[in-house]
């Protein structure tokens, strides 16, 4: 790692504390559509378990064979709120499609995000990011193959081998390629929408074009810019995840609150970190010329034209 | 057996002769005539003289394992003495392996409506067929008889179904006399399925040989195989040979009376067992056995041990549950008869031979990265080493009344699990989450509460998980609520008493009554005709408590508190479901008494009413929570004072959850 690229790293942390506003208001929106999807829940849950005693065998511990007695009453007040969740997080993943030009241009213009301009650059390259998704999940198809034939090459040798273990270390190998691989793709989809950003380049075939030659000449460093935040990520929410499940008291359910959406939090500014970092990286290493902005510059207001006054001449007399 | 998340009951009736003793007429199917039959000399005529048991049945049989095709080919000798009181000339037989083909009952069951285990696959797999194929069949005194099988269908009308077939002899067998059978029969494992067959090069062989029916009742009791069904045979001995390769280990409900190597690269192993009522082994030449011993009041009991590659690190988690749960039964109710245990751990992808119970020979099931807080090897191990007092010792019919052998089972594990590792800790003990084993019992019931009665053939539950909730799990909560009723001590006393009477003999449903009526000295047939043989619900509610001013009309009184200091206090309690029980109710006031009343539950709903200088702190139902088989703990009390802190826990987790789901699919963009 050579002290440019440790530099993209501290420069992106830099830009996600100092344009904060867009975490705070990333974690804002997830934070109320995740309250917005389990209310239902919260409404049929509370008075049943409000003013009964038998709450108590969640609150002095987590009892799961009262979890499943709860969720087996014929009105039972867990009934899975899966389908609203889902609608949640996807129409998250839209909004989240949409912010990502304003974020970027933020990031790579290092502007303050004022409203209007954030909005207009999130309209501007809302769609090259919708068909980038796109050529992302084709991308991704083969790698779907590979982990459905992961599963059957690891029944195989499930099948075959008298221990166990062959089996779970050919998964677990697999699933390292599979991540690998995964990390591979964003990155170089990351590049492709800094490249559509800072070049103001439509065209995504060839933004991807330029992000895959570009990531693969520079294919350690910017993958250690990416990883190094995602392991600092990990290893605080591993922390946080080992305070809240073994250490924290199971009646402690404020602090539980506060624990947990710090590490939606710290999740949430690792990804910023990431795009920050490789707009730092790019702005750095590429030939770059910043492009106008894209928001429509404010009319200018020419002086209107007014008549010189004639001069007053008093009258003679 | 053990249920996966379940614990069970069954309580059977005694419906049975009609069933079971029908003439059998129709024509046999014709055999194949095999090579010579090789008859061995008659096992030792059975005698109960100084025996544990009445000794019915002696078998002795000769096996030949091939570990490549997953085949035995073995001779057969049976002795059955007739003990009936009558003549006997049809005799039924088991032929158990022949479930396992697509036209069979127990196949046909479990498309319509599964299976108590994983597989077999509701679509039908042919690595999961399974036979048993008679060459030759002897009786001496009437030839062969091999012609003269039939295939008989006493449950249903499956003519396709070869689980059960009877043979006539051309003289009646008299009483008191006995009859020797002499069979050649050829098995074809399937891969492991409904805990028998192979994986790899493990073989576990179970229900494997042709095995006589019982005389019940009045009748011969032979059952076909069903998909929620298991056993029942009469005691009696087995002296069984088996040749398989040298390199093969080899665990069986039986002692090792001898083991020598064979000229042409294998070897025979010898087994005796007495008072039993099955013999089942497995091998496999992967196995690691481990040896110990518990001592017991009659002597040092031996703990045969043989894991599977992979799972040795559950080696001392199974010892120490044994160990554990033989000390407990020995002490709560009643010595353990038998001088060995073998518990048998399959290996991985073969679950489905785990969890069973045959007399003196265990399966339990683990896995290499089994977390040290699911205490999954634990309970299964001791589920069926209880097996070995409710089915082994206690051989009660497993097709007709199962809850009296997986039901008492399923209570006695709750009982064991919970005295070894903690009431709330005894299946699940993590610091974030826990689970003990009442209330995984009790889970397993309100998965199905209301869908069948406990008593009830097994095949003719509505289906495997109505039979698996009703059979384990809502019997293990009957007699854990009867503890109310009676008490725990009385009613570990009438097991007990139940256990010492009924040992080495065939009990039913009434004995098992009668028993815990006469140990505690109540007549209990209003529970039990509730809780075993109706399907009504338990459901008692507090229905509204509050405290009112008693004057409330008189708009001087300051609200809240009245300026005389009295309140009228209203508790309503609520039945509703239809099982009617006496419940306790209990009334906090915030003055520090406590008011306890006892409602015999019978009304629909009973209103309290108090008027004192105190308000309502709680009511609540069952205060010391012991009425297990309730439907709803939590309507059974009411507290004036809320405490969402519970609401709180399942948003925080349900929030987060959603939040990750959203920043997964963000990723993406």
């Amino acid at each position: 790692m050579d002290r440019a690229n440790y530099g993209s790293s501290v420069s992106g942390a830099g830009l996600v504390w100092k344009w904060q506003r867009l975490l705070w208001w990333i974690f804002a929106i997830n934070l109320i559509f995740a309250f917005l999807a389990t209310q239902g829940m919260v409404d049929r849950l509370s008075p049943a378990l409000d003013h009964s005693k038998a709450s108590q065998y969640f609150v002095k511990g987590f009892d799961v064979s009262q979890v499943a007695a709860l969720a087996g009453q014929p009105d039972s007040p867990l009934q899975f709120q899966a389908p609203t969740v889902i609608h949640f997080s996807v129409v998250f993943m839209i909004l989240m499609l949409f912010f990502t030009g304003g974020i970027l241009a933020t990031y790579v213009r290092d502007e303050r995000p004022a409203t209007g301009i954030f909005f207009e650059s999130c309209g501007y390259y809302f769609w090259r990011f919708v068909r980038l998704l796109l050529y992302m999940l084709l991308v991704f198809l083969p790698i779907g193959g590979l982990g459905a034939l992961t599963g059957v090459m690891h029944n195989r040798i499930d099948e075959r081998s008298i221990s166990p273990f062959p089996a779970v270390h050919f998964v677990e190998a697999a699933a390292l390629v599979i991540l690998f691989l995964m990390i591979v793709i964003r990155i170089w989809f990351d590049m492709a929408q800094v490249i559509a950003v800072a070049e103001d380049e439509k065209r995504m075939h060839k933004a991807l074009r330029l992000a895959f030659g570009l990531f693969f000449r520079n294919f350690f460093t910017l993958l250690w810019i990416y990883l190094r935040a995602s392991i600092v990520a990990c290893l605080v929410v591993g922390l946080c995840l080992y305070l809240w499940m073994m250490k924290l008291n199971p009646a402690s359910t404020v602090t539980a609150f506060f624990l947990s959406q710090f590490m939606v939090l710290v999740w949430i500014a690792t990804r910023l970190w990431q795009r920050a970092s490789e707009a730092v990286w790019y702005r750095r290493h590429a030939p770059v010329v910043l492009p106008e902005p894209v928001w429509t510059p404010p009319p200018v207001i020419a002086p209107i034209a007014m008549a010189e006054p004639e001069p007053y001449i008093p009258p003679t007399t | 057996m053990r249920l996966a998340g379940l614990s069970c009951v069954i309580l059977g009736c005694a419906i049975f002769g009609a069933t079971c003793s029908a003439t059998y007429s129709a024509p046999l199917p014709a055999q194949a005539p095999a090579g010579p039959l090789v008859v061995h000399p008659a096992p030792v005529p059975p005698s109960d003289e100084k025996t544990l048991s009445v000794r019915v049945v002696a078998y002795s049989i000769d096996a030949k394992l091939d570990p490549t095709k997953h085949t035995i080919d073995a001779t057969e000798t049976l002795t059955y003495r007739n003990l009936t009181g009558k003549p006997q000339q049809t005799f039924p037989f088991h032929m158990y392996l022949n479930a396992f083909q697509p036209q069979s009952t127990f196949m046909t069951e479990v498309r319509r409506a599964g299976t108590r285990g994983s597989g077999p696959d509701s679509d039908w797999d042919p690595k999961h067929l399974g036979s048993i194929t008679m060459d030759k069949l002897e009786a001496e005194g009437s030839g062969d008889l091999t012609s003269k099988m039939e295939f008989i269908h006493p449950d249903d009308d499956n003519a396709e179904d070869r689980t059960v077939f009877q043979v006539t002899l051309s003289k009646p067998v008299a009483p008191g006399s006995s009859v020797t059978f002499h069979m050649t029969f050829r098995d074809q494992l399937p891969e492991v399925v409904e805990r028998t067959g192979y994986k790899r090069d493990f073989d576990m062989v179970g229900q494997w040989f042709p095995k006589v029916g019982v005389w019940w009742k009045d009748a011969w009791n032979c059952h076909q195989f069903h998909a929620n069904s298991e056993f029942f045979a009469d005691f009696g001995t087995f002296d069984v040979k088996i040749t398989l390769p040298q390199n093969e280990i080899v665990g069986a409900g039986g002692d090792l009376v001898s083991s020598h190597p064979n000229s042409d690269g294998t070897k025979t192993v010898a087994y005796h067992s007495e008072d039993v009522h099955d013999f089942s082994w497995a091998a496999s030449p992967s196995f690691t056995q481990r040896d110990d011993s518990w001592d017991g009041p009659n002597g040092p009991v031996a703990i045969h041990i043989l894991m599977s590659p992979g799972n040795m690190a559950t080696y001392p988690r199974y010892l120490s549950n044994l160990k554990g749960t033989l000390r407990l039964f020995n002490d709560w109710y009643g010595p353990y008869a038998y001088d060995r245990i073998t518990l048998i751990d399959p290996p991985h992808g073969a679950l489905d031979a785990g969890g069973m119970e045959y007399p003196t020979l265990i399966t339990a099931g683990t896995a290499w990265n089994m977390p040290k807080g699911v205490l999954a090897p634990e309970g299964v191990t001791e589920h069926e080493f209880g097996h070995q007092y409710w089915y082994g010792m206690v051989a009660t019919n497993e097709f007709e009344e199962a809850w009296l052998d997986e039901g008492i089972n399923s209570y006695t594990e709750v009982k064991v699990m919970d005295a070894l590792y903690g009431k709330n800790t005894s299946t699940l003990a993590f610091g974030f989450a826990q689970m003990g084993e009442h209330g995984q019992q009790r889970a397993g019931y309100l998965s199905s509460a209301d869908s069948d009665a406990i008593a009830q053939f097994a095949w003719k539950y509505r289906n495997s998980n109505s039979y698996g909730a009703i059979t384990y799990g809502k019997t293990a909560t009957v007699l854990a609520t009867l503890e109310k009723v009676i008490g725990e001590d009385t009613l570990r006393q009438a097991i007990h008493t139940y256990f010492m009477r009924y040992r080495f003999t065939h009990p039913t449903s009434q004995d098992f009554i009668k028993t815990v009526e006469e140990v505690s000295g109540k007549d209990l047939k209003w529970y039990f005709d509730q809780a075993v043989y109706g399907t009504n619900v338990f459901d008692y509610e507090i229905d509204d408590a509050h405290s009112d001013p008693l004057k409330w009309w008189d708009t001087s009184m300051a609200h809240p508190k009245p300026a005389d200091g009295i309140y009228r206090t209203y508790v309503t309690v609520r039945r509703k479901g239809d099982f009617i029980f006496p419940v306790d109710v209990e009334i906090k006031f915030d003055d520090g008494t406590t008011t306890t009343e006892h409602w015999d539950g019978k009304d629909r709903w009973f209103r309290y009413q108090y008027d004192r200088k105190a308000q309502i702190v709680s009511a609540e139902i069952d205060p010391q929570s012991q009425l297990y088989l309730d439907r709803n703990f939590f309507n059974n009390s009411y507290v004036e004072q809320g405490d969402a802190r519970a609401t709180h826990k399942f948003r925080n987790l349900w929030v987060f959850v959603s939040e990750w789901l959203s920043q997964l699919l963000a990723w993406l963009t």
